[in-house]
C-alpha cells in the first residue's frame, strides 16, 4: 500500500492499542499513508475505525504503541527512553496541520457558514478578519457554496452542512485530511455532492484517510484500502484489487454483505 | 451523479400531479359546519367576572387614599429608593452571573479539589437562608474588627457598610443559583461542538469561550432572566440591614405619614414596573442567544405587528382568493 522508497510517511501507525476501560478496541495496529495518498478505512461497525481515526489526531489517547503523522510522534515527545505528554498548547497545534471532518458535521450553529469557516484561521492563527474572510469566501465557493456565506447551519441541507465542514477543516491549510463517515448521516441523495468535494480535493493532491461505507469512492478515489475487523487490520492494499478478490474471508464476508 | 441530475431537470415541480382532465375540476365546496359551543367556558368566564366585580367593589369601599398613592409614586426619596433597589440588584447579579459560571466550570472540573470546593460553596450558599446571609455579613464586625485584604486595611465597622453587606449577601447566594444554572447550560452543548473545535487546533479556553459558552447561553439566558426578576424582588429583604432601597424608602415614609397601606401600594407599583421592563429586555436577550435556530426564535411584538398588517393588507386586495399561505 506505501511505496517503501517515499521519504518520510504522511501517517504511520506501529502496533496501536487503544482500550476504553477493559473494552479492546484497537489490537496492534499497523498502517502507512504517504504524502498524496488517499487511504480508505472500511470494515463493520465496531471495527475501530473511527476510533483510529480520532487517535490520529489525539482525540483518543493510544494506550500502545507508536503513532506518527509527519514524522512527529502524536501527543507525546520522546527524550532518551522516556515518553513526556505534551501539553495542551502544543497538542492544539499539532492538531492545526491535520484537518478532521465528522459523520454529523459538528458545525457551530451559532455562526453562519462563513463564521464557521473564518473561526479558527482568525483564532488560532490570528489571520485579520478581513483576509480570514475572503479566504472563506474562496473556499465556500470550491465546495460549491458561494451564495451560502451568510446561511446559519439549521438553514442548510446535511451534505450542504458536511460541504461547510470540509471548508471550514480546509481553511487551516492542513496537510492531513482525515474523514469519519462523512456521507452516513446524510439522505442518499445528498452523498454524491459530498462524494464529489472529496473526489475533487483527492485529485489536488490532499492526504486523506477516509473512514468510509461508500465502496464505489474507495474503488474510484483510494490509493489504498484498509479492511478492518475486531480492532485488526484483515487485510490491505490496492481498493480494486481488494474489493475484487478479497483475500481473507472475513474480508470475502463483509463484503458480500455491503456489495 | 449524471442522471441523477438529469432526473433533477426533468422534473419542473410546479407542474400538479397529473390527473387527466385536471383543468375541468373544481375544488368541492368549503365546509361550513357548526362549531361546537363551549357551554362550560362561558360560565367560568362569567364566574370570574363576578369575583373581579367582587374586589372592585370591596375595594372602592376600602379606606385607601388614592391621592397619597399618587402623590408618592413619583415622591424623591421613593425614585432614589428604586433606583437603588435596581442598582444592588445589578451588581449582585453581576457578581453572581461571573462566580458562578467559575463555580460551574469548576465543577467540572477533572480536578477534585477544584470540583469538591464548588460543590461545598453551592452546599452551604443554597443551604442557608438568604436572610441570615445577609445578617451574617453585616454582623461581621462582631467578630473580627478589622479587615485586612493587604493592600486595604480598615475597621470591620467601616468597611462592611449595609451597602456591601447586601452585594456580598445577595450576590454570594446568588452564585451557588447561578452555577447550577450554568453547569446545566454548558452541559447542554454536544460533545461533538468541543471535539470539532479541538480538531481546528482550539485550545480548551477558546473552545469554552468561542464554541461552548455561547451555545450554553441559550440554555442559560431565560432561567437567568427569572433569577434577575427573582433578585429584584428579594433585595427587599436587605431593608433588615439597614439599605435604603425601595421597600425601606416606603417604610421610612409610612412611620411618619402612618399611610402604610397607600406606600405598599406605591412600593408594589414600583417593583411591578421594575420586573416589567426588565421581562421586555430578557425577550429580547433570548431571541439573541436564539440565532441560528429560527425554529425557536419567536418574532418579536413589531415584527408580529408588521406581518399581521401585511396579512390585512393582502386580504383586502385579493379578497375571496383565501390565500393566507403566502405572507
Amino acid at each position: 500500500m506505501s511505496t517503501t522508497n517515499s521519504p518520510r510517511p504522511m501517517v504511520r501507525a506501529e502496533r496501536v492499542h487503544k482500550n476504553f476501560g477493559s473494552v479492546r478496541v484497537l489490537k496492534g495496529i499497523d498502517l502507512e499513508v504517504s504524502p498524496g495518498e488517499v487511504c480508505c478505512v472500511v470494515g463493520p461497525s465496531g471495527s475501530g475505525k473511527s476510533t483510529l481515526l480520532r487517535c490520529v489526531n489525539h482525540l483518543e489517547k493510544i494506550n500502545a504503541g507508536r503513532l506518527y503523522v509527519d514524522g512527529e510522534l502524536v501527543g507525546y515527545r520522546q527524550r532518551g527512553d522516556k515518553l513526556y505528554e505534551m501539553r495542551e498548547r502544543e497538542v492544539a497545534a499539532q492538531r492545526r496541520d491535520i484537518g478532521m471532518v465528522f459523520q454529523r458535521f459538528n458545525l457551530f450553529p451559532h455562526m453562519t457558514a462563513a463564521e464557521n469557516v473564518m473561526e479558527a484561521p482568525v483564532q488560532v492563527k490570528g489571520l485579520r478578519r478581513a483576509e480570514a474572510r475572503q479566504r472563506a469566501e474562496e473556499l465556500l465557493a470550491r465546495v460549491g457554496l458561494a451564495d451560502r456565506m451568510g446561511n446559519y447551519p439549521s438553514q442548510l441541507s446535511g451534505g450542504q452542512q458536511q460541504r461547510v465542514a470540509i471548508a471550514r477543516a480546509l481553511a487551516m491549510d492542513p496537510k492531513l485530511m482525515l474523514f469519519d463517515e462523512p456521507t452516513s448521516a446524510l439522505d442518499p441523495e445528498l452523498v454524491g455532492e459530498v462524494l464529489d468535494v472529496m473526489r475533487a480535493l483527492a485529485e489536488d493532491g490532499m492526504t486523506m484517510i477516509v473512514v468510509t461505507h461508500e465502496m464505489g469512492f474507495a474503488r474510484e478515489v483510494g490509493d489504498s484500502l484498509v479492511f478492518m475487523d475486531d480492532g485488526l487490520v484483515v487485510e490491505a492494499g490496492d481498493p480494486r484489487e481488494v474489493l475484487a478478490n478479497p483475500r481473507q474471508e472475513r474480508t470475502r464476508a463483509f463484503l458480500s454483505k455491503v456489495l | 451523479m449524471s442522471d441523477s441530475r438529469d432526473r433533477l431537470s426533468k422534473e419542473p415541480g410546479d407542474e400538479p400531479p397529473s390527473g387527466g382532465g385536471l383543468k375541468d375540476r373544481v375544488p368541492p365546496e368549503a365546509i361550513r359546519a357548526v362549531p361546537v359551543r363551549h357551554w362550560g367556558r362561558w360560565i367560568g368566564v362569567a364566574v370570574v367576572f363576578a369575583l373581579l366585580a367582587a374586589l372592585f367593589q370591596a375595594f372602592r369601599g376600602a379606606d385607601i387614599n388614592w391621592d397619597v398613592v399618587g402623590e408618592f409614586l413619583t415622591y424623591d426619596t421613593i425614585v432614589e429608593g428604586a433606583g437603588k433597589t435596581l442598582w444592588i440588584t445589578v451588581l449582585s447579579m453581576l457578581l453572581g452571573v461571573v462566580l458562578g459560571v467559575v463555580l460551574a466550570i469548576m465543577r467540572l472540573s477533572r480536578n477534585p479539589v477544584l470540583a469538591g470546593v464548588a460543590w461545598g460553596y453551592i452546599w452551604f450558599f443554597r443551604g442557608t437562608p438568604v436572610l441570615v446571609q445577609l445578617f451574617l455579613w453585616y454582623n461581621l464586625s462582631f467578630v473580627f474588627e478589622t479587615v485586612n485584604l493587604g493592600f486595604y486595611k480598615d475597621e470591620m465597622n467601616d468597611f462592611m457598610t449595609p451597602f456591601l453587606a447586601a452585594l456580598l449577601g445577595l450576590g454570594l447566594n446568588e452564585a451557588a443559583y447561578m452555577a447550577e444554572i450554568a453547569r446545566a447550560g454548558i452541559q447542554s452543548v454536544d460533545h461533538g461542538q468541543t471535539e470539532a473545535a479541538h480538531a481546528l487546533g482550539m485550545n480548551n479556553g477558546k473552545t469554552l469561550r468561542r464554541i461552548v459558552l455561547p451555545q450554553a447561553m441559550r440554555v442559560i439566558v431565560p432561567p437567568t432572566g427569572n433569577e434577575f426578576i427573582n433578585m429584584l424582588k428579594t433585595s427587599s429583604l436587605v431593608y433588615a440591614i439597614q439599605y435604603t432601597e425601595l421597600f425601606r424608602a416606603g417604610n421610612t415614609i409610612s412611620s411618619r405619614n402612618l399611610a402604610v397601606m397607600e406606600m405598599l401600594i406605591v412600593v408594589t407599583v414600583w417593583y411591578l414596573i421594575l420586573t416589567t421592563v426588565f421581562s421586555i429586555g430578557q425577550y429580547y436577550l433570548e431571541r439573541y442567544f436564539a440565532r441560528g435556530n429560527e425554529r425557536s426564535r419567536p418574532p418579536t411584538p413589531f415584527q408580529r405587528a408588521r406581518a399581521r398588517a401585511r396579512l390585512l393588507g393582502s386580504r383586502g386586495e385579493g379578497a375571496g382568493s383565501g390565500s393566507v399561505g403566502g405572507v
